[in-house]
C-alpha cells in the first residue's frame, strides 16, 4: 500500500445558504484501501463526495484527490479522468439504451476496459438494446457499477451503491465489487448507512455525523481498540467519572455499569476496580455499536 | 460524444419544430393563390375613400402594398409573422434544458465525466444553435422549390439572407432560455419567460421611436426585403446580446454547486 493517500481532506467545511452541511471533515484514504464512509442520512456523506469530485466547492478547508486540489476546475477534470463514480440515485440518461450509454461513457476514458465491459454485461444480465428508462433499480445499479468499473481508473467513489436494493441484489453488487477490487489495483471510497455492507468489504472506515468526522481509521484497529466493559456491583452501581483516556460513554442501570472505551480496556478496568465491582467483563464491540455510540455522542 | 448526447436531448424538439415549420411553409405558398384571387378586388379600392390614418390603418396599408407580389407576400406572411413566431418559440425550446433539466436527469453522472462545465454547456449550445440555424433556413427552402408549382419564383439567396436574420435574432431567445435554465430545472418555465419577453419586445416595437430599432425588424429582414441590404448593425447587436447571455449562463454554471 502506497504512503500517499488517494483522498485527503483537512477541516473541510461547506455551508449552503443557512445550513452548515460540513463542519470539519478530516479524511485520509490510503491508496489501495476499501474505505467505508459511514453516517446517518443527512450527515454530509454526499456533500463530501460532491466536493471531492468538483461538483461543489468548499466554504473552507482542503480536499485533495491524488494530491490534486478538488476545488480547482482544471485539476478536477484530471481527478475525474482517474475516478469512477456511482451516485446514490443511479440517475442515468433515460433516453439512451444500455449500449448507447456504455459507448458514450467509454469515449471519455482512454483506458476503458472492453474486456470488463463484456464480462459485466454478461454477468449482470444487462441487455445492450434495453432502454435505460425501463430498467429496474437493481439493473440500473448494476449498469452504474459497470460504467464505473470499466473506466480503467484508480479510484472508485460510490455513494450508497446498494441503497434501495433487495438483499440478493445487494449481495450480488457487493460480490462484484469485491471480486473487481481483488483483481484490479484501485482504491474504493464508498458511502453507506448499511453497516453490514461496510463490515463485509471495508478495511478502513470513517464515521461522519452532523458534518464532522467523529471516527476514522483502520477497521481492525478500531475493533481492537473499542471495548465494552461491564461492571456488576453488589448494590447500586456508583457514579464514576472515569479519568482513563478513550472513555466514550458510561451507562448505569441498577447494579450494572457499562462503559465503552475507544482505547482498550486495561486502564478503564484498573480505574473501575477501585470501586469494588463483584465482576468485570470485557466484551468485543461490533461496528454497529461503534457507529451507534459515535453518532449518539454527537447528539 | 457530448454532441451526440446534446442531439439526443434536443432532437425531439428540433425535428418537431422542423416538421411544423415545413408544414406552415407549404401553407404559406398555397395561401398566395387565395390572396392572388383577391388582388383585383384590393386594387379596385380607391385609397382616397379609406381612412388610413393611425397605426392600424398604416399597418393595413403596408400589408396591402406588400402582398401585391409573391416576394412581398412571402415576406409579410412567412418571415414577418409565421416563421418569426416559430423561431422564437423553438429557439427558446432548443435553448432550454441542459445540465440541470430534470427531464434529462443524470446531472451528477455528467458532472462525474472528465470534461469541464464550459465544454458541456458549450457543446450543448453549439448543437442547439446548429439546429436553430437549420430551423431558420431549411423550412424556407420549400419556397424556391415549390413556388414554380403556382407559377412563381423565389430566390435561394433571399432564403439565406432572411434565414441569417432569423437565426441571429432567434439565438437571443435561445440564449435567454439557456441562461434561465440555470435557475429552473424544468424546460417550460424558461421557454415561457423567453416567449413573454419576446411578446413584450414585440409590443414595445409598436411605439414608433422604439420600432425604428426593433429586434423583430432585424429578425424579419425588413431592410433586406425593402432595400436588399442586410441590417448589419442590428445583426451585430443581437449577436452580441446572444453571446453575452450565453457567456453569463456558462459563468453561472461554472460557479454553481450541485
Amino acid at each position: 500500500m502506497s504512503e500517499a493517500p488517494a483522498i485527503e481532506t483537512v477541516d473541510l467545511k461547506k455551508r449552503f445558504e443557512a445550513a452548515d452541511a460540513l463542519r470539519g471533515v478530516n479524511l485520509r484514504v490510503p491508496a489501495g484501501s476499501i474505505f467505508g464512509f459511514l453516517g446517518r442520512n443527512g450527515a454530509g456523506k454526499t456533500t463530501t463526495i460532491k466536493l471531492l469530485l468538483g461538483m461543489a466547492r468548499p466554504t473552507s478547508g482542503r480536499a485533495c484527490v491524488f494530491g490534486l486540489a478538488a476545488a480547482d476546475p482544471a485539476a478536477s477534470v484530471q481527478i475525474r479522468t482517474r475516478t469512477g463514480f456511482v451516485d446514490e440515485n443511479k440517475a442515468l440518461y433515460e433516453y439512451m439504451t444500455v449500449g448507447e450509454i456504455i459507448r458514450f461513457t467509454a469515449a471519455f476514458y482512454p483506458n476503458w476496459r472492453r474486456d470488463l465491459e463484456k464480462r459485466y454485461l454478461q454477468s449482470f444480465g444487462l441487455p445492450p438494446h434495453q432502454g435505460i428508462k425501463g430498467l429496474s433499480l437493481g439493473m440500473r445499479t448494476k449498469l452504474s457499477l459497470l460504467l464505473a468499473l470499466c473506466r480503467g481508473v484508480e479510484l472508485l467513489v460510490l455513494d450508497e451503491p446498494t441503497s434501495g436494493l433487495d438483499p440478493a441484489a445487494r449481495e450480488e453488487v457487493l460480490q462484484a465489487l469485491v471480486t473487481h477490487v481483488s483483481t484490479e489495483n484501485l482504491t474504493v471510497f464508498f458511502s453507506s448507512h448499511h453497516l453490514a455492507d461496510v463490515d463485509q468489504i471495508a478495511d478502513h472506515i470513517a464515521i461522519i455525523d452532523a458534518g464532522r468526522t467523529v471516527i476514522a481509521g483502520e477497521l481492525e484497529d478500531l475493533r481492537a481498540q473499542y471495548r465494552r466493559v461491564q461492571l456488576v456491583f453488589a448494590g447500586e452501581a456508583p457514579e464514576i467519572a472515569f479519568r482513563a483516556s478513550g472513555v466514550v460513554r458510561v451507562r448505569r442501570q441498577g447494579r450494572v455499569l457499562t462503559a465503552l472505551s475507544s482505547a482498550g480496556s486495561d486502564a478503564l478496568i484498573e480505574e473501575a476496580m477501585r470501586f469494588g465491582p463483584v465482576s468485570a467483563d470485557v466484551l468485543p464491540v461490533s461496528l454497529k455499536e461503534i457507529f451507534l455510540e459515535s453518532v449518539a455522542l454527537e447528539d | 460524444m457530448l454532441w451526440h448526447k446534446a442531439w439526443l436531448e434536443t432532437r425531439g424538439r428540433f425535428l418537431g419544430g422542423l416538421a411544423l415549420c415545413i408544414i406552415v411553409g407549404f401553407g404559406a405558398i398555397y395561401d398566395f393563390r387565395a390572396t392572388e384571387r383577391l388582388l383585383p378586388v384590393v386594387r379596385s379600392i380607391d385609397p382616397a375613400t379609406l381612412d388610413m390614418s393611425g397605426p392600424l390603418g398604416a399597418a393595413i396599408k403596408e400589408s396591402l402594398q406588400a402582398q401585391q407580389s409573391f416576394r412581398g407576400f412571402v415576406w409579410w406572411q412567412w418571415y414577418r409573422q409565421n416563421l418569426t413566431y416559430l423561431v422564437v418559440i423553438f429557439g427558446a425550446l432548443l435553448g432550454a434544458g441542459g445540465l440541470l433539466a430534470k427531464s434529462e436527469g443524470a446531472t451528477l453522472f455528467t458532472l462525474s465525466l472528465p470534461v469541464s462545465r464550459n465544454r458541456v454547456i458549450g457543446t450543448r449550445a453549439l448543437v442547439g444553435l446548429a439546429e436553430l440555424l437549420a430551423l431558420a433556413i431549411v423550412p424556407s427552402l420549400v419556397l424556391p422549390l415549390l413556388a414554380p408549382s403556382i407559377g412563381q419564383t423565389y430566390s435561394v439567396i433571399d432564403v439565406l439572407a432572411h434565414g441569417a436574420c432569423m437565426f441571429v435574432v432567434g439565438s437571443v431567445f435561445f440564449s435567454l432560455a439557456a441562461l434561465l435554465s440555470n435557475d429552473y430545472a424544468d424546460v417550460w418555465r424558461p421557454v415561457l419567460i423567453a416567449c413573454v419577453v419576446a411578446a413584450v419586445i414585440g409590443m414595445l416595437e409598436y411605439i414608433p421611436p422604439i420600432g425604428q430599432f426593433g429586434m423583430f425588424k432585424v429578425m424579419n429582414g425588413e431592410s433586406y426585403y425593402r432595400h436588399a441590404g442586410l441590417p448589419w448593425i442590428g445583426l451585430l447587436v443581437n449577436a452580441a446580446i446572444a453571446a453575452t447571455l450565453l457567456r453569463t449562463a456558462a459563468v453561472k454554471l461554472a460557479h454553481r454547486d450541485f
